[in-house]
């Protein structure tokens, strides 16, 4: 029982700094390809430069990391375009 | 006089237009040809081989020895625009043979802006480790956490075959994530020859073990704008005994929490990297085959909920002006296993691996590292390549 109120407080602790978050900041959907590339690449990984892969392999590896990193069509169609420009 | 000057018109005319419409039919096919060719020649250029290979070497009291070489492909291929087919094969030396595994392979459809349905083999989205941090070109130590490997050891499941939804929806400056999948069931190992294995899983099978489908997925929620941090809840629930055994109504229950936090702050002048997980894996009890029994007429139970943690910090002075610190990294990590209560030939596993790495491109390093765990204390060097 304890430990379930435990749950329960920091589950309500983060919904409630997830609507702060939310209201104060940057939408996710107004951020830049180089933005967007920089914040979702290092989560995992080194950031890649725009040389490491063709415009083609661009198109193909963003599609595998937009399956493995679950990003929205939006984020990969900008983060794609921002390393397709570099190229 | 008319006459004679409207044939050869009428002539000219005629000629005019058969050419034009000759010019204009080879126009069309050299058109619809060289659409043709593009599409043929655009569809097989989106094919692409990714992946990493690894030579490690581990160095202890008992053993000097370079070993863990891997080369592991990574097939990529988009035929359609809504349409990504992915396949891993994990090649490695064992002794003078080579081992061959499938690590995925599986066929995505992009459905819309949020959700993505993929079918096949994939890594099971349970926590971090396995399904983001795994390749030994990301994981910053030349080891894997106890824990988080397909061993005896292992609390949680690696992979599954099954159907899983996921995909990222942006909520406002946060964002969430989510992984929702149906696979084959995990097997419940009950062969006495193995005492070590003897009520652990192994997953990824092809075969319906298990009565039931299992049901699983993960949530991963990232509060902040700038999703330097996430935090995420996975779960997995089924059967996992064998339809054909008594072991047929055992089930097994398994949650995870992990974190993410990595972000570049000035007054380090560097990259902070922190990630951790914590796994429970609850197996309703059972009756095994005592292995200390010769005769193999005894049984025994225990019961059966094992856990594991590992918590990594890493820093990287990216923002120094010297080139070879710039490249350099410190990555701490501790990791621990918690056996069951009266499992046969297993015990608390506690490891504390300090290890320092040098970049040679963001997918290039060399890792060197000390691993301190009692009775097998050991220093590795990796050499990690990503292609």
């Amino acid at each position: 029982m304890k430990r379930n109120t435990i749950i329960m407080a920091i589950a309500a602790m983060l919904t409630i700094g997830l609507v702060i978050a939310s209201c104060v900041s940057t939408k996710v959907t107004d951020k830049s390809g180089s933005q967007l590339w920089s914040e979702n690449c290092q989560r995992c990984h080194n950031t890649p430069p725009a040389s490491a892969f063709t415009n083609t392999q661009w198109e193909v590896i963003n599609t595998h990391m937009r399956q493995r990193a679950m990003l929205t069509e939006t984020e990969y169609k900008k983060i794609t375009e921002f390393m397709q420009a570099g190229d | 006089m008319k006459k004679k000057n409207f044939i050869p018109l009428i002539t000219l005319l005629l000629f005019s237009i058969g050419t034009t419409a000759q010019e204009y039919n080879q126009e069309l096919i050299d058109s619809l040809i060289t659409a043709k060719a593009q599409t043929l020649v655009a569809r097989n250029s989106k094919f692409l081989i990714s992946g990493y290979t690894n030579m490690t070497g581990k160095f202890s009291k008992d053993e000097s020895s370079f070993s863990n070489i891997g080369l592991v492909p990574i097939l990529l291929w988009k035929p359609h625009e809504k349409i990504l087919v992915e396949a891993e094969l994990e090649l490695g030396l064992e002794g003078k043979e080579t081992a061959l595994e499938l690590g995925y392979a599986d066929v995505s459809y992009f459905l819309n802006k949020y959700l993505t349905v993929r079918t096949g083999k994939f890594i099971s989205p349970y926590g971090i480790f396995q399904d983001r941090l795994h390749p030994s070109w990301i994981n910053k130590l030349p080891t894997f956490p106890v824990g988080t490997g397909e061993d005896e050891l292992g609390v949680g499941p690696t992979s599954e075959i099954g159907i899983d939804f996921r995909g990222g929806i942006p909520l406002g400056s946060s964002k969430m994530n989510y992984s929702i999948y149906l696979a084959n069931g995990a097997q419940l190992i009950t062969d006495p020859a193995e005492p070590g294995k003897q009520g652990t899983l192994s997953y990824g099978n092809a075969e319906a073990i298990s009565k039931k489908l299992t049901a699983g997925g993960r949530i991963g929620l990232l509060p902040f704008s700038n999703s330097s941090l996430e935090l995420g809840f996975s779960y997995r629930n089924g059967n996992v005994g064998d339809k054909n055994s008594i072991y047929k109504n055992i089930g097994a229950v398994m949650y995870a929490y992990d974190l993410t936090y990595v972000k570049q702050l000035d007054f380090l002048k560097g990259v902070i990297d922190v990630k951790g997980q914590w796994n429970k894996v609850n197996i309703d009890k059972a009756d095994y085959v005592d292995p200390d029994d010769p005769t193999g007429n005894t049984t025994y139970t225990y019961d059966n909920k094992r856990s594991s943690v590992f918590a990594q910090g890493a820093y990287r002075p990216s923002m120094a002006t010297s080139k070879f610190l710039k490249r350099t990294e410190l990555v701490f990590r501790y990791a621990g296993f918690n056996p069951p209560d009266g499992a046969k030939d297993l015990e608390k596993v506690k490891q504390y691996t300090y290890g320092i790495n040098y970049w040679f491109t963001w997918r290039t390093a060399v890792k060197l590292a000390y691993q301190n765990q009692k009775d097998n204390n050991a220093f590795f060097v990796q050499f990690a390549v990503g292609f």
